[in-house]
């Protein structure tokens, strides 16, 4: 028997992968032949097992040998062995001291490369810790590649801590274990950066003294020695940068953020010689085009397979070099920009700044420093705020609530402090967990999204509830004047934001098919946004009230009466930008249906649900607010039917009311003054739009049977629509 | 572990009509005893795992509880650390050689 003799053949050897107590203890038996032997007596697709253990248990059996399941069998298909940081000392396959400049520079651009890789959501082990240098520091002799070890290890480090602070990332995002690493926690931040110090200047004097000077012959062997200090130099202050920005995130004193902003920028400086000097590296020695782990000196790509759980991603595919820059001074950038928000004030202007910076899809170490530099360990906004106090400032801002003007006989009421600080203490947690929700990526934003819907429906009924008794009290004490509905305005005012960006996000993670589209569209134009804008409206008008009796107050005090310049509304601009988004919406609804009258809507065959599963499917999670109230697929049906006009418009009346929303829209947006990208963005689909509704109203290819198309490119939300 | 899944679910049902002493009759008890007992299972590649016999079927694919991975004897690195799988099943054709412990296993069945 070929198989049993080969067995036997190494049995000698066998032990030695067995530990000592199994290989004294067990007395092992071959059964190879017999076991063989009855399996083929079983039947074609029985299975012989255990009463216990069954088909469920048996599908999340990993399977081995299969390259996507089996993390081992990759370390067992190499030829060569796999040293980790000791051996490969030992066995002098790596260096640790008299390290040539391009070996240098070629592990520290290796290295920024498994760092990026690690940051967009590979594991440590697959990554940074390929790097056998990072393993053990102390056992290099080099200085520069000492120093930039630590260095990475306590980039790795910091990040790691903000992010896991931070808490909005899932498993896609970001791969929190270390597998019992050492990141470098016996030497402080200050010596790792003062190392990386020590080493820059004794490189920038390699640098200035290999410098040419006037009217001398250039040595090209200096030159070239010149360039490499220079890029070695470049890297090794990148390092000490990144680093020193970090440690800036993680103080608490005012300033260590614009401190941060200002490292980042110095740091953005030094790319271009990065970029430039990529080539002085030493590259990696095999041919990588086939999929092979490039072999780097100094990185083993296999070195911790065995550490890694039995599932798992088995292989991450590490950057090149060439990008590497580029994702830098994007990082850089994004960083930069998070340094932004210290400067914003106002809760809604925050909100609003989480939400656009979001909309950039940023990477999970920017949207968690974002998060820790909103809201710092001790609970409070910025290290500075209170949570509280940015709630009042934004109600102020708001709807300006009687409560919380100083001219009110409210504001010193004993029993009204009492309802409106409880109030807000009780905005504090759903407005944080909001915020969180804007720093997860953008997939995971929408289902969250859904589940705070229920603690906002909660808050509601609460201001609700708190706005009758603060007007109940105010009724005696002056009674001209009203607390009706202003804090329920503010709650409802984010009730709908959160309703609009769930349905909004849909058509931006593709969630949606076409023959959906009209009633996604139809909720948000006829009420979502007409709920926005007549809240938007209250809230406006409340705040005039508020001001009229400011302004009677002083009329009274001073006598002089100088002429009011005329205030733009504080909530002008989003009302404006509600108007267009509803006509965007409005005409989008349009659009499909009269598109569906053509014939030009592809629809399922409908067998296990209905329109209507779907339907409820969509906007469930908006069944746990009670304001607005859901509207339900029958309502829905019943509000849009178009046999209640008459006569019933036709397909091209409504391509000609689709035109007039777009051309609506257009009007809005133009007349904006001082247009942010995102009106830009609306006016590029509204414009086409128009034009193209037009021609279908016309009966432009009114008999083609293409479907036509949506894209989506020139904005998230509303297609350009396109006629083939 | 699909082709296991994807056909017949649930063995035993054809077993009750086999005279007892039949050739199925007799694999199947064979089997039978075997489950639950510490097996080593040699693989095409050289690794071993060594885990509780849970599962078989006519292809000889095996699945193993509480499986370890041990490498092959000539990998010096990390070596005789074995590496926890968990529930594993190894495809029949992968099978090189199949062993069972016989403090695990009772007298009366030792030389099946």
């Amino acid at each position: 028997m070929v198989m049993k003799s080969s067995v036997e053949e190494d049995e000698a050897g066998w032990g030695l992968g067995i530990p000592e107590k199994m290989r004294n203890n067990a007395n092992w038996v071959d059964i190879t032949q017999e076991f063989k032997g009855a399996c083929k007596e079983l039947n074609l697709g029985e299975l012989l097992h255990d009463k216990l253990f069954g088909l469920f248990e048996a599908m999340s059996a990993i399977e081995m040998m299969d390259p996507k399941m089996d993390a081992g069998m990759i370390g067992n298909q190499v030829n060569r062995k796999v040293l980790n940081f000791e051996q490969a000392v030992k066995d002098e396959a790596i260096r640790v001291k008299d390290l040539t400049l391009p070996e240098l520079i070629g592990i520290v651009d290796t290295c920024f490369c498994c760092l990026i890789t690690w940051l967009e959501g590979h594991s440590l082990a697959q990554t940074v810790f390929t790097c056998l240098y990072v393993h053990n520091p102390d056992l290099i002799l080099d200085p520069a590649l000492k120093a930039f070890a630590l260095g990475i290890l306590k980039i790795c480090d910091i990040a790691r801590e903000k992010v896991n602070k931070a808490a909005v990332f899932e498993e896609e995002d970001f791969q929190a274990m270390t597998y019992g690493f050492k990141m470098a926690n016996n030497v402080t931040d200050l010596r790792v950066t003062g190392m990386l110090k020590d080493v820059e200047d004794e490189l920038q004097r390699k640098v200035k003294s290999t410098r040419s000077r006037q009217g001398e012959q250039r040595d090209p062997e200096v030159e070239l020695d010149h360039q490499q200090c220079l890029a070695l130099f470049s890297r090794i202050k990148f390092t000490r940068l990144l680093l020193t920005a970090l440690i800036s995130f993680t103080k608490k004193e005012a300033g260590a953020v614009s401190e941060a902003q200002k490292l980042m920028t110095q740091a953005a400086d030094l790319l271009p010689a990065i970029h430039s000097t990529i080539q002085h590296g030493i590259q990696s020695q095999n041919d990588t085009t086939k999929g092979d782990h490039p072999i780097m000196m100094g990185f083993e790509p296999l070195v911790n397979q065995r550490l890694l759980p039995p599932t798992f991603p088995r292989y991450a595919k590490i950057i090149k070099r060439e990008e590497m820059v580029g994702y830098f001074s994007k990082l850089i950038e994004r960083i930069k920009s998070v340094c932004e928000i210290i400067n914003i004030a106002n809760l809604h202007s925050i909100l609003d700044f989480f939400c656009e910076f979001s909309e950039q899809s940023p990477c999970v170490l920017s949207r968690s420093l974002l998060q820790t530099t909103f809201l710092i360990d001790n609970k409070k906004v910025f290290g500075t705020h209170l949570m509280q106090d940015m709630i009042k400032d934004a109600l102020r801002y708001f709807v300006s609530p009687p409560v919380l003007s100083p001219k009110c006989s409210l504001y010193n009421n004993h029993q009204a402090k009492d309802y409106i600080d409880s109030f807000v203490t009780h905005c504090s947690r759903p407005f944080c967990s909001l915020i969180q929700i804007h720093g997860h990526n953008r997939a995971r934003q929408r289902d969250k999204l859904g589940h705070i819907l229920e603690e906002f429906a909660t808050l509601q009924d609460e201001a609700e509830k708190v706005d009758a008794a603060l007007h109940s009290l105010l009724m005696k004490l002056e009674p001209q004047r009203q607390h009706l509905a202003c804090l329920g305005t503010w709650v409802l005012y984010h009730n709908l934001r959160i309703m609009i960006q769930y349905l909004l996000s849909g058509f931006e993670l593709e969630l949606y098919s076409m023959h959906e589209y009209y009633y996604i569209y139809w909720y948000l134009s006829e009420f979502l946004y007409a709920w926005l804008m007549s809240t938007l409206s209250r809230a406006d008008s409340s705040q005039m009230a508020e001001e009229r009796i400011l302004e009677e107050q002083q009329k009274g005090r001073s006598s002089k009466k100088g002429k009011k310049k005329k205030k733009a509304r504080p909530l002008g601009k989003e009302i404006t930008m509600s108007q267009a988004y509803q006509n965007m919406c409005a005409g989008m609804y349009k659009t499909m249906i009269a598109l569906d009258m053509d014939g030009k809507v592809r629809k399922p065959q409908f067998e296990l649900d209905s329109e209507q599963v779907r339907y409820e499917h969509r906007f469930a999670p908006f069944n746990s607010v009670v304001t607005p109230p859901p509207v339900h697929y029958i309502q829905f049906k019943e509000m849009s039917d178009l046999k209640k006009y008459s006569p019933p418009p036709r397909s091209a009346d409504l391509y000609m009311a689709a035109s007039k929303h777009f051309q609506q829209a257009k009007l809005i947006l133009e007349n904006v003054t001082s247009p942010d990208p995102e009106v830009n963005r609306i006016l590029k689909v509204a414009k086409p739009n128009i034009v193209v509704m037009k021609l279908l109203a016309g009966g432009h290819k009114k008999d083609t049977k293409a479907l036509p198309e949506f894209d989506f490119s020139a904005h998230k939300y509303f297609p350009v629509v396109k006629i083939i | 572990m699909s082709q296991m899944a994807s056909e017949n679910e649930e063995n035993g049902t054809e077993m009750q009509s086999e005279p007892e002493e039949s050739p199925y009759s007799l694999a199947r008890a064979k089997l039978e005893n075997l489950l639950n007992k510490s097996m080593r299972i040699r693989m095409t590649d050289g690794r071993t795992l060594v885990g509780l016999f849970l599962c078989t079927d006519r292809d000889c694919n095996v699945i193993l509880g509480s499986a370890q991975e041990f490498l092959k004897s000539t990998d010096s690195f990390s070596q005789g650390e074995p590496r926890v799988l968990g529930l594993a099943m190894v495809p029949g054709h992968h099978v090189v050689s199949i062993e069972v412990e016989t403090e695990s296993l009772p007298s009366s069945t030792q030389g099946i």
